[in-house]
C-alpha cells in the first residue's frame, strides 16, 4: 500500500467534545496502514496534551496516556502552535509529549508538505 | 479526481452534513469519483433510517441512500463511534445483544481502515466537520 | 441478555460474549475461571500476555495492537515467540478478543 504523508490536525480542547477521543483512533489506524504520521495541536487542541490531567469529577475517562504510547505505533513528530502556547500560557514542559514548537508560518509550510490533512 | 469525503457531523444540528451532501452530488454531476464517504464522530447520526423530518425540510438520511443508489456510492459507518451513539444494522445488534437495529438502507458499518484505505487511494480527502 | 460467572464466591456480570461489565471487579482468579469456561489451561506464557496487557492499559489508557503486544512477548519471552502465530496459539479466539477478556480490558471496538 502507498504511504502518505498524513497530517492530524487536533484543534478542539481534550473533554469538551469527542474529538480528541476519537482523533487518537484514527492515529493509530492510520499507523496500522504504515502511513507517514505526524500530529499537529493548535488553538484549544493544545490542551489535550497538558500534563497531570484528572477527569475524575468529570466522569470522563483521561485520555491523555495514550499520546506516549504512541512513539511505539511508530507516531513520533508531534507539532504544537507558538502561538498557541503562548496564548494559553502553556510551555513545552507543560505537556506530556516531547514536541517541536512551530510558528504559524511555519504551520503553513507544514500543511504544505503533507498529501492528506485529518481535520479534528 | 478522486475524492473521499469525511462528514464529522450529524443531521440537523450542523449544515456540515448538508455541504457534504451537496459537495458529493456535484463531484459526482461533475464526472469525479468519489470513492467512499466516510462518517465519523456524530456523523455516524446520517446513518439512521428512523429520522423522521417534517414535510416542508430536508431529508438527511433520505438523500443520502438515494445518492448511493444512484450512483452505487460508498456509505461507511465508522462501527467504534456507530457503537457509541447507537447506530446498528442487524448483525450488529446480534452481536451486542440489542433489542433493535437501525442503519439507513446504502450504508454500511464497517472500521477506520476504510477511511485510512480512502485516503490512500484518493487524490483528495474533503473534511466536511464543524 | 446479562449473564454472570462466579468468581471466589461472587457473581460478577458480564455480556453476552463474556467481558465483564464492571473492570474494576477484575482478579487474577476473573481470568482464572474464563479460561476454565473455555476449556483453556493458563501457563505462565499465558500470564506474561495478560500481564502486559494490564500494565500497558494502566499506563496508556487504552489496549495495545496486537503487533505491539507481539513485540512484548517477543522481548519477554524471547524473539521465536514474537510474532502472531505464537499469540494465536496461545489465545486462539484472537489475542485482542480472548486475552483482553481475560484481562478486564474493554472489549476491541472492532476497528482493528
Amino acid at each position: 500500500m502507498r504511504i502518505k504523508k498524513c497530517l492530524y490536525v487536533n484543534r478542539r480542547a481534550p473533554y469538551g467534545t469527542s474529538y480528541a477521543l476519537e482523533a487518537i483512533d484514527a492515529v493509530l489506524i492510520g499507523s496500522a496502514f504504515d502511513q507517514d504520521i505526524s500530529l499537529l495541536f493548535i488553538d484549544d487542541g493544545l490542551f489535550q496534551l497538558k500534563r497531570d490531567q484528572d477527569t475524575t469529577d468529570l466522569e470522563i475517562k483521561n485520555h491523555s496516556p495514550a499520546y506516549r504510547a504512541f512513539e511505539m505505533y511508530d507516531v513520533e513528530k508531534f507539532y504544537v502552535s507558538e502561538e498557541a502556547m503562548a496564548a494559553r500560557g502553556l510551555k513545552k514542559r507543560d505537556l506530556v509529549i516531547d514536541v517541536e514548537v512551530l510558528s504559524d508560518s511555519r504551520i503553513k509550510d507544514l500543511m504544505d508538505e503533507h498529501d492528506v490533512i485529518f481535520s479534528f | 479526481m478522486k475524492f473521499v469525503i469525511q462528514v464529522n457531523e450529524g443531521p440537523y444540528q450542523h449544515q456540515t452534513t448538508d455541504s457534504a451532501y451537496q459537495f458529493t452530488r456535484a463531484a459526482l454531476a461533475r464526472g469525479h469519483d468519489v470513492l467512499r464517504v466516510f462518517f465519523y464522530h456524530d456523523g455516524v447520526n446520517n446513518g439512521t433510517r428512523l429520522t423522521s423530518p417534517p414535510q416542508d425540510d430536508r431529508d438527511v438520511v433520505g438523500r443520502w441512500s438515494a445518492l448511493a443508489a444512484e450512483h452505487g456510492l460508498d456509505l461507511v459507518i465508522c462501527v467504534a463511534a456507530a457503537h457509541r451513539r447507537g447506530i446498528l444494522d442487524e448483525s450488529e445488534m446480534k452481536r451486542l445483544d440489542k433489542d433493535a437495529h437501525n442503519l439507513a438502507p446504502g450504508f454500511r458499518i464497517s472500521g477506520l481502515g476504510q477511511l485510512i484505505e480512502g485516503v490512500v487511494l484518493a487524490d483528495r480527502l474533503v473534511v466536511f466537520g464543524d | 441478555m446479562v449473564m454472570s460467572i462466579e468468581v471466589n464466591g461472587k457473581l460478577l456480570e458480564t455480556d453476552k460474549e463474556g467481558y465483564l461489565t464492571d473492570l474494576s471487579q477484575w482478579e487474577p482468579a476473573v481470568a482464572e475461571v474464563m479460561a476454565r469456561i473455555d476449556k483453556q489451561e493458563l501457563t505462565p506464557e499465558h500470564w506474561e500476555g495478560i500481564n502486559f496487557l494490564r500494565e500497558f492499559y494502566d499506563e496508556f489508557a487504552m489496549a495495545p495492537a496486537v503487533r505491539i503486544l507481539t513485540r512484548a512477548i517477543g522481548k519477554k519471552l524471547g524473539r521465536e515467540k514474537g510474532n502472531a502465530r505464537y499469540l494465536y496459539n496461545l489465545f486462539p479466539y484472537g489475542p485482542g478478543k480472548q486475552a483482553c477478556r481475560y484481562a478486564g480490558l474493554p472489549k476491541p471496538s472492532g476497528c482493528m
